[in-house]
């Protein structure tokens, strides 16, 4: 992989007009990445998620040059009908289309900055990897003051040429003071086994609003990791979704760190998984103020040999009094091969807190199937129904209500 | 309609049923009663088909073999079973539920499949009648209702589903006594000639307000006596012992 590694990036570094000093932030990031190589179990946040077996077994030897020098084309089938939104369009990681079309132009700032890197506390290899490797990143400043109009869905698409790659990409958001932005993560893979490595910074200055909706609906053999960072002043909230479901793997890391008083986190999601698709959401919120709050509930409904891992940290910083954190997961087991595995972690240095956690599961309940059998729906029905009915809550709590109709379409939550 | 004929059930190795014989015509009503343990519930569970016991003899209804049935078969072909213990379903609206239950019924009888209004419209007149507060059906199925709410709900179903065979277990149990004269009522007015109930209760009280055709007394799995209503008020008066 080393000398895949080396020659990639020096084809890559051709394309691009770095000056000598980025390139050598660049090769130090490579550097980086060749001595840890990819996550495995030794590490306490891959435990359960081997990334470097996962890559090895599903996807073999990668490679790490894309070809970055000729646009592709837009599929335009692939966006959301029946609902007006802004774009972003990402093909084999490489920014084909930024439209903001339904926006007061003043009021957004598309800055590049592809000279800067990543530098997050608790990140790993992968950001390493994603510094050395990313072309080119921007960042999405929305002015005080303002709320956009509609959502912005980011598409992020790879074209069917494209397989066993490395594609990289990043993007940075500042949302300023009293200004608020509803996203759309959505996937849609025609390629199989690439390895897509995400990473986002928000910044969430005083009153802003960030909704965060990821979807992973649609069936592939891709493997994702996408990690957020999200940063909160005074009175902020940022409400994160995650419809964990169509990739052979993805883990999506939320790093949230509650700056500001009276600033909330909420983080939901559904694992909804087949086959043997194995699923990991990680988070970390960072309560380190006093009065701030952060809310988790993730439901999972796992068949055959598929896995879900959840692993949630709460961290109450010493001078955090008055936190209110709270987590709960709650998993459906289908087949006796499907594996559901909860890692709380609640690390409390303030003694006036709130803080719970919780975890369940089980499968489905055999007397309640009796109950709508007995009521003539066939048994395929009644688990739908049950299903269904289990996974309802969750996705209420997403408080935008025309996304919350869109999700509930993909999954089949009949209203 | 129904013939049970030496009907046996074990579950877990233990026999509940040994030797149960019943034959039920259109146009009746038959209350079986019996102390706790008799095999009553158990009864109920096999004619409406719920899965792990091992079941032989033999239950014909309208002359076809009931036991080869699938559960939702037999809600199609008219059987109902009141759950003495209706369950709570989170997530699931229980309007979209009896809609669904409905449909797939009409659909497997052949009959046209209602769509929301004509649901709507017919929800709400059944619903009158057995004063089941219309709220309720927007809420999520029997979650956060009251016992007596529960019952009325599995009647309000018995009546959209219009069954052949109704059987009523335990209904009367955690009633307070206008909602048992509210349930008893439902029954009533579904009572005609083309259908039958089977009610199984430990007290005589319900059977004051749906008058039986038969009572049958059972014990350790059988039935050890059956008679007219006043066998019921006798029972009230010994107790189950006498019948040992």
């Amino acid at each position: 992989m080393k000398e895949q590694l080396k020659k990639d990036f020096d084809n890559n570094i051709k394309n691009l007009n770095l000056s000598q000093k980025d390139i050598e932030i660049k090769k130090f990031c490579l550097d980086n990445f060749i001595e840890k190589g990819f996550p495995n179990r030794k590490e306490e946040d891959w435990k359960f998620s081997d990334l470097n077996q996962l890559i090895k077994n599903n996807i073999g030897e990668l490679s790490f040059y894309n070809d970055h020098t000729s646009t592709n084309k837009v599929d335009t089938s692939v966006f959301v009908d029946g609902l007006e939104h802004n774009k972003i369009v990402f093909i084999n990681g490489r920014i084909e289309k930024i439209d903001f079309e339904y926006e007061k132009k003043d009021q957004i700032e598309i800055i590049d900055q592809s000279e800067t890197i990543n530098e997050f506390k608790n990140s790993n290899s992968l950001s390493d990897l994603n510094n050395a490797f990313t072309n080119k990143c921007f960042k999405i400043l929305v002015k005080k003051g303002y709320q956009l109009i509609k959502p912005l869905i980011i598409y992020h698409s790879i074209n069917s040429k494209i397989w066993s790659k490395n594609i990289n990409l990043r993007l940075n958001f500042e949302l300023d003071k009293d200004s608020s932005l509803r996203l759309i993560d959505l996937f849609s893979d025609t390629s199989e086994k690439n390895f897509l490595n995400i990473f986002y910074n928000f910044e969430l200055k005083e009153n802003a609003v960030l909704k965060n909706y990821k979807v992973d609906k649609f069936e592939n053999k891709n493997i994702k990791y996408s990690f957020n960072n999200i940063d909160q002043d005074k009175n902020s909230v940022s409400e994160t979704f995650i419809l964990s479901s169509g990739s052979k793997f993805f883990k999506n890391e939320i790093n949230c760190n509650l700056n500001g008083e009276y600033s909330s986190a909420f983080v939901n999601g559904i694992f909804s998984l087949n086959n043997d698709k194995h699923h990991e959401i990680r988070t970390i919120i960072n309560h380190l103020t006093k009065n701030t709050k952060s809310y988790q509930l993730i439901k999972s409904v796992l068949e055959e040999s598929s896995k879900a891992v959840y692993q949630g940290k709460i961290f109450v910083n010493s001078d955090a009094q008055k936190t209110d954190g709270y987590q709960l997961s709650k998993a459906i087991l289908l087949n006796k091969e499907s594996e559901f595995n909860a890692k709380p972690e609640l690390e409390i240095y303030a003694d006036d807190v709130k803080c719970s956690h919780g975890s369940a599961s089980g499968s489905l309940n055999e007397d309640s199937i009796f109950y709508l059998m007995s009521r003539g729906l066939n048994y395929q029905q009644s688990r739908e129904l049950l299903i269904n009915g289990f996974l309802l809550d969750v996705v209420e709590k997403i408080t935008d209500s025309q996304i919350k109709n869109l999700i509930k379409n993909m999954i089949g939550i009949k209203e | 309609m129904l013939k049970i004929n030496n009907l046996n059930a074990t579950i877990d190795n233990k026999s509940i049923l040994n030797g149960l014989s019943l034959d039920i015509n259109p146009g009746q009503v038959h209350a079986i009663m019996g102390p706790n343990g008799s095999g009553k519930s158990t009864l109920s569970n096999i004619l409406s088909g719920k899965k792990g016991y091992e079941v032989s003899g033999e239950v014909l209804f309208e002359e076809k073999d009931l036991l080869e049935l699938e559960t939702e078969e037999r809600a199609h072909k008219g059987i109902f079973l009141a759950f003495q213990y209706p369950l709570e379903i989170p997530g699931v609206n229980t309007n979209i539920f009896l809609k669904t239950s409905l449909n797939a019924v009409r659909k497997a009888r052949g009959e046209k499949e209602l769509d929301a209004i004509e649901f709507l419209k017919l929800v709400k007149e059944k619903s009158k009648k057995l004063k089941f507060d219309e709220e309720k059906l927007n809420r999520q199925l029997n979650v956060g209702f009251s016992g007596g709410e529960k019952k009325k709900n599995e009647i309000l179903q018995m009546s959209l589903l219009d069954p052949k065979l109704s059987i009523l277990d335990e209904t009367d149990s955690g009633l307070d006594i206008d909602a048992l004269k509210v349930v008893a009522d439902g029954v009533n007015t579904l009572r005609d000639k083309n259908n039958a109930f089977l009610i199984i209760t430990h007290y005589q009280r319900l059977l004051d307000y749906i008058k039986p055709d038969f009572v049958h007394v059972l014990m350790n799995g059988k039935i050890v006596k059956s008679g007219g209503p006043d066998l019921a008020l006798e029972l009230e008066k010994k107790g189950y012992e006498n019948f040992n």
